[in-house]
């Protein structure tokens, strides 16, 4: 069963698939670029001491995204 | 025939280390023309041909997204260098390739340095580069492992051959469905026209224009295109109309898609990801307990370094610059004749006395350079970025921020310039800004010296307080700024790689530590001997015929001392209202390096001048053999009691947790704590604060409330004029406004209220 929610409210460990990359302009650029695009695989890692940002792996490496980036993007779990 | 070829690649990749072992020695390191970041250019030497290589800024893309984009698209784009040779990380290939793809785009023949393969194969990680190679169009690869040397020689032979047997690019990346259809129309468009055709790719173009990219855009509008311009944005607007994405999002995906298509033949990944070494540490060092206690455990070792390993050789070459260098320069002019004359006293007390001052303090440079080396080079300096930027943001500041800020610590120039890492406007300004607040490492003397002479050995707490009073003074100006000024503006994103950590390679620190401080020193070598000189003539002319006479008139008495008096009063309030103080500020305008090398020239100067004539002058004086054995022995010494710093570190460190003391474990020399206090210029402060201030206690108030200032008034005039250039001069004289005001309110209030508590 797949299920629709934003990548801030994955738990640590929890895999899920890129379903849309929402926000304006520069932002969205700079995280597609970094390989969050539409079907790549991306799992939480951890957050941060004080909750916020949030490491992902993705495509192989860490990412590091404030909560409200991760907000904006769609995934599938 | 010269040929030139630039390294592009992804931040954290090695390639720098390539860069080094591919160009040695041979290198220069400046700015790029009109631009702050910094511009590496080397030279290769393959049998006959000299190769230029120019190391363009880090990044993972070319959209112009920041300035160093700008840099390295404009250099390929408007420069055509004979090659590009990409340095990509072996064990993060995907995100590597994406940049590899854009400049395979820009048709310009790509040499593809494969490197830390040693990496990916300890991830379980195979990749068949032959592969690799053919269905990248037939792009060389070389394997390379930087740090080991590992493929050098291939990768220069590689590079010799692309540039002598240049061969077009076969390879395109193939994009799909509407995104390419458009693109054709707009190519055949933009080849009508045959200046642009010539100034651009038009495939390239056409792709850049679809994803209405800043730059381009602005740079056709401004040269009467903006028809096409237009044009493209109908394209995009059909694109998103048909397939409900932007077409830069599809063409992000599309280039993705293509890369992956590539791995998926190349890549052999393990079944299961494998946990590394990298991954282990990074469970501590960013751990939600220890994550924040770990970071400021590094910081405070780093001013371990600073300010006590570093002191043995201070020392040392406070007594050879000071001793052995000024009794040569003193024989130097008795034997050309000039012995006694104004000209031997400005070479001896006015040039070598400010520039020992200065030198003095190369070894506290080299080891914050060091520290801060090992931070960058080992990734940790990202894991500060991700621990910090909750409290970075709390002040409107993104974790990247903390960069700058740390390099402030070194120095604010540098940190200026690190800003550049921001993408957002606002935040560079308020970043530069905030990082003059940083203690930078020429305010550090100043405090050494102070501290030394009023608080003896818990000097390290007064060092200590003012690094931690510039970041609270940071912090508040920063928070309040946020609610004021910046209300309701969003703050910058935080998209950040976390790097693999990794081990620091020697000759690569050294190389960074060496040319920081070299820089250092040269700006110190010409700006502060100049000082040196007019200060010396300030000096040394009297402030009127009845004072005394050119190179014979007491301190007070010169143009410097009735300049510095006329400011005084003001400073009365702070506890510090003498000329030699106020004189000692002023030169602080020009380097704050200076503070302590006037404060050398002026308080004793007054204190030679008090003893009786004649008495100093019958010192033994030594042959040349005695200086050397003198020297070299004083450098043993130092390097042993370095040892000794860096051992106990350790028990020091363990000591900040309550209710546990161990003894310092190295004791091999005494260290020069005990003869401190003869200094003579701490002897002079001593006695020139306890007299401002009223009593002996009043003048260690005095003292705080000095440190204070030189903390926080306006940075040298290097930094100033770093900041001019990049946010402009109104930016400038706001801030020499705001921080001249900080300070000396700061610096009343430290001496009132510690006077009041105090006494």
């Amino acid at each position: 069963m797949t299920q629709l929610t934003t990548l801030d409210l994955l738990d640590p460990g929890q895999k899920a698939i890129v379903k849309k990359v929402g926000g304006d302009g520069p932002i969205r650029r700079r995280i597609q670029e970094m390989g969050v695009t539409n079907g790549a695989g991306i799992e939480m890692v951890k957050s941060s001491p004080l909750g916020d940002p949030i490491e992902y792996k993705v495509r192989g490496f860490n990412l590091a995204l404030r909560k409200e980036e991760a907000r904006m993007i769609e995934v599938e779990i | 025939m010269s040929f030139t070829v630039a390294l592009a690649g992804n931040p954290n990749v090695g390639k720098s280390t390539i860069f080094n072992a591919l160009t040695g020695s041979q290198q220069h390191v400046g700015n790029w023309p009109g631009k702050t970041v910094e511009k590496k250019e080397g030279r290769l030497r393959f049998g006959t041909e000299d190769i230029f290589v120019i190391d363009l800024p880090g990044t993972y893309s070319l959209t112009a997204y920041s300035i160093e984009e700008i840099i390295a698209r404009d250099y390929i784009v408007h420069e055509h260098p004979s090659a590009v040779v990409v340095v990509v990380d072996a064990s993060n290939l995907e995100r590597n390739l994406y940049l590899v793809a854009q400049i395979i785009e820009l048709k310009i023949p790509v040499i593809i340095a494969l490197n830390m393969a040693d990496l990916a194969t300890s991830r379980g990680m195979s990749i068949d580069v032959d592969e690799l190679s053919s269905r990248l169009g037939g792009i060389p690869i070389v394997i390379t492992i930087g740090n080991r040397r590992r493929g050098i020689d291939d990768l220069k032979e590689t590079i010799a051959q692309v540039v002598l047997n240049p061969r077009d690019a076969e390879l395109q990346v193939e994009y799909r469905g509407v995104v390419s259809d458009e693109i054709l129309n707009l190519e055949e468009l933009i080849r009508r026209d045959e200046p642009l055709t010539k100034a651009y790719d038009p495939h390239w173009l056409a792709i850049k224009l679809l994803e209405a990219d800043p730059g381009i855009d602005r740079a056709l509008m401004g040269s009467g295109m903006g028809d096409l311009v237009k044009v493209a944005d109908e394209a995009r607007c059909r694109i998103e109309e048909k397939t409900g994405e932007e077409a830069d999002t599809i063409i992000a995906d599309q280039r993705y898609s293509f890369i992956g298509s590539v791995i998926d033949y190349v890549v052999v990944r393990p079944r299961e990801t494998v946990f590394t070494g990298s991954d282990r540490i990074d469970r501590i060092v960013t751990h939600k307990v220890w994550g924040i206690p770990i970071f400021l455990l590094t910081m405070w070792v780093i001013f371990q370094f600073t300010a006590n390993v570093s002191a043995p050789y201070l020392d040392w070459i406070d007594v050879f610059f000071n001793e052995v260098v000024y009794g040569w320069a003193q024989s130097l002019m008795v034997f050309l004749g000039l012995g006694g004359t104004w000209f031997a006293s400005l070479v001896t007390d006015g040039m070598i006395a400010g520039l020992g001052g200065v030198l003095v303090f190369i070894p506290v440079l080299l080891f914050l350079y060091l520290a801060l080396a090992v931070l960058e080079d080992s990734g940790y300096m990202s894991r500060a970025a991700f621990v910090m930027d909750r409290v970075m943001r709390w002040m409107g500041l993104h974790g990247k921020s903390f960069l700058p800020m740390i390099v402030g610590f070194g120095c604010t120039v540098p940190a200026v310039y690190a800003t550049r890492t921001l993408q957002n406007e606002k935040d560079r300004k308020l970043t530069g800004f905030l990082a003059t607040f940083m203690s930078c490492g020429a305010r550090l003397p100043v405090y050494v010296v102070f501290g030394a002479a009023f608080f003896g050995s818990t000097s390290g707490n007064l060092i200590f307080a003012m690094y931690l009073l510039g970041i609270a003074i940071a912090l508040a100006i920063g928070f309040t700024l946020k609610h004021t000024v910046y209300k309701g503006k969003p703050p910058a994103p935080f998209v950040m790689e976390l790097p693999p950590y990794r081990l620091p390679r020697g000759s690569d620190v050294w190389r960074h530590m060496w040319m920081r401080t070299k820089g250092f020193v040269i700006k110190a070598g010409t700006v502060i001997l100049f000082t040196s000189i007019v200060l010396w003539f300030l000096m040394a002319i009297p402030a009127g015929s009845n004072k005394g006479t050119f190179n014979n008139v007491p301190a007070e008495d010169s143009v410097f001392g009735v300049l510095s008096g006329t400011i005084a009063p003001l400073l009365t309030p702070a506890g510090f209202g003498t000329w030699e103080a106020s004189g000692s500020l002023i030169t602080g305008f020009v380097a704050k390096e200076v503070i302590v090398g006037t404060m050398n020239q002026i308080y004793v100067q007054e204190a030679r001048d008090a003893e009786p004539v004649g008495e100093d002058e019958v010192v033994d004086p030594t042959t040349f053999g005695e200086d050397l054995i003198i020297s070299v022995v004083g450098f043993g010494e130092a390097t042993i009691l370095t040892v000794q710093e860096v051992i106990n570190i350790v028990p020091r460190t363990i000591n900040i947790i309550p209710g546990i003391h161990i003894g310092e474990v190295a004791f091999f020399l005494e260290t020069g704590d005990v003869e401190e206090n003869t200094s003579s210029l701490q002897a002079a402060l001593v006695t020139s604060f306890s007299a401002s201030a009223g009593s002996v206690k009043a003048g260690m108030v005095a003292a705080v409330a000095f440190t204070v200032f030189v903390l926080l008034y306006v940075p040298c005039m290097a930094a100033v004029s770093a900041m001019r250039q990049e946010f402009g001069s109104r930016w400038m004289w706001t801030q020499i406004a705001f921080t001249l005001a900080l300070a000396w309110v700061s610096a009343v209030l430290v001496f009132q209220f510690g006077k009041l508590l105090l006494l």
